[in-house]
């Protein structure tokens, strides 16, 4: 159990997807125009991850090693093609916003990420563990960004206007450029408290984590 | 100001040498910055004539709020603060050019911010930013508030029209103002920047002190006039419809041209270095105004153009002559 427990709190803070791993960049700077979207985006990749981390840990001992590849990637599509056809008879408009994206979650690389680097050395319950801390990981990252630029682009949250009268919305945030910037300016931050932090507690600092950080270090 | 600062601020830009002996010829960045002080002041003082106080507004609080911003910047990342050297002030002063004269002043707040920590800081700071800061403040908020940025919407009150927008939407036959009104800034556009006449003054004053290297401004107004004449001549022959394609001296006498040639154009840090780069640089800018204002969707091509081409600047200071005595045999 706190195995389980550790696995799953890893994707919440340590190793949060967009921030920490810096993967899966695509939709985090495509679709978070509104909260909603950032947030519908998040709950696709957690219902692709879990499946997938599960199905591939369940079968990582009857795949031969040099094939491996192709069948994370069948099994992370079945998961994709399942959520989309799911999307579009339940949340229609969200599938709309988020288009192309929906598919692309296949390609994305935390699902191969984490395919590789951990559910296809790991049993069932730890995979999901992982799988479903960094999907809610990513959620919160991608429902926070897309909470910013939508507070400072169009002066709302989730759909309802909330900035005072008089408030001229920055348009530059809900275009291309803004998402770049504030992804920037978030990254800063994280490792700027990072720093404060560990100088606070006493720590070394950390050394950021290579693609999916220690679980897939080649010496262990 | 300690002793150590102002040694700082009186710093001459340093360049890694090689063995033959160099003269020094005394350029410091606070020397160069206040020449091109210098040079903005008679655009400064017609915009203050034709625009009255709010233009003088405009023009403090951007360059105030720069010089701020670069300041808190350097105290809260623990860097040397070197704002005595002027130039987020100058920054502040080209990005408020741009601006029309009644910009609310939220907008030139906003823009100011961006001009340092976009264009400016992130990158490292003086010298190190990849394109012209005043440039990268003026994209963000033509960006984020188009209406806000344009000029006929901001001067209500004004009796001046915008060239530019008669220019695009009507032909350039029929645009009203003379050679000699437009040369005298009777036109909207940004506040210091559609001073014509004045630009030129502070541009030929510039090239003049070498605060700016002569290569960049003359190739890119070659540019400009070349292109512009091809178009003008045989652009009917290429599809484009004659209306649009006005004679080359009005690409120079309206928008914001000459003071992006003079002034954007030659930012030192994001322009190329070797002579060949820098006529090539300026030769592709004046391309792209042409291109910009004949088939764009904006107005004025001419800050677009130098913050694209600015892009390319690491390609062409690629191009440099060899070094003497090591040429080929």
């Amino acid at each position: 159990m706190a195995s389980m427990w550790k696995e799953f709190s890893k994707g919440l803070w340590a190793e949060i997807p967009p921030f920490r791993l810096v993967l899966g960049l695509c939709p985090t700077l495509a679709v978070t125009k509104s909260a909603e979207n950032g947030f519908g985006m998040g709950m696709a990749v957690i219902f692709v991850l879990v499946l997938s981390n599960v199905l591939i840990s369940a079968v990582r001992k009857i795949i031969p090693k040099k094939v491996r590849i192709v069948c994370f990637i069948a099994m992370a599509a079945t998961m994709v093609v399942a959520v989309e056809l799911l999307m579009q008879a339940f949340t229609y408009p969200l599938y709309q916003q988020l288009g192309i994206f929906v598919p692309l979650i296949v390609v994305n690389c935390i699902i191969l990420g984490r395919a590789e680097a951990f559910a296809a050395k790991n049993p069932i319950h730890l995979a999901a563990a992982d799988g479903l801390g960094i999907g809610i990981g990513y959620t919160l990252a991608l429902t926070f960004l897309g909470g910013l630029r939508e507070l400072f682009g169009a002066g709302s949250l989730f759909g309802h206007y909330v900035m005072p009268e008089g408030f001229v919305p920055f348009a530059l945030m809900v275009e291309a450029p803004g998402a770049f910037i504030c992804l920037g300016g978030l990254l800063a931050l994280m490792n700027c408290l990072t720093i404060v932090m560990s100088r606070r507690g006493g720590r070394e600092l950390p050394v950021n984590a290579p693609c999916g950080a220690d679980c897939c270090d080649a010496n262990k | 100001m300690t002793q150590q600062e102002k040694n700082l601020t009186e710093i001459r830009p340093r360049f890694v040498v090689e063995t033959p002996p160099y003269l020094h010829r005394g350029y410091t960045i606070s020397g160069m910055m206040r020449d091109t002080f210098i040079a903005l002041l008679p655009a400064a003082a017609m915009a203050v004539y034709y625009f009255g106080i709010p233009a003088l507004r405009v023009m403090c609080l951007a360059a105030g709020v720069c010089a701020l911003t670069e300041a808190l910047w350097q105290k809260a990342l623990g860097q040397t603060v070197r704002v005595y050297d002027c130039t987020a002030l100058i920054t502040g002063l080209l990005f408020a050019f741009l601006l029309p004269a009644g910009a609310p002043w939220w907008l030139v707040v906003v823009g100011s911010v961006l001009t340092i920590v976009l264009g400016k800081q992130v990158f490292g700071g003086l010298g190190c930013n990849p394109l012209c800061p005043a440039l990268v403040g003026w994209a963000s908020m033509t960006v984020a508030w188009p209406t806000y940025m344009d000029p006929m919407a901001m001067n209500l009150t004004s009796a001046f029209i915008d060239p530019l927008v008669r220019m695009k939407f009507f032909g350039w036959e029929a645009m009203p103002l003379s050679a000699q009104s437009l040369l005298l800034g009777r036109q909207l556009g940004g506040l210091g920047s559609a001073q014509i006449g004045a630009v030129l003054l502070g541009g030929l004053y510039m090239v003049a002190r070498k605060t700016v290297r002569w290569e960049i401004p003359t190739a890119f107004l070659v540019g400009v006039l070349f292109f512009g004449a091809i178009f003008w001549q045989l652009g009917e022959a290429m599809g484009v419809n004659p209306a649009s394609a006005p004679p080359p001296h009005l690409y120079l006498l309206t928008g914001s041209t000459l003071f992006a040639a003079f002034f954007l154009a030659t930012d030192h840090a994001s322009s190329p270095v070797a002579f060949g780069g820098m006529v090539l640089y300026g030769l592709l800018c004046g391309l792209m105004v042409v291109l910009i204002r004949i088939f764009g969707y904006y107005p004025d091509g001419a800050p677009f153009a130098v913050l694209v081409t600015a892009l390319v600047t690491p390609m062409f200071d690629l191009i440099r002559s060899a070094p003497y005595g090591k040429g080929r045999r």
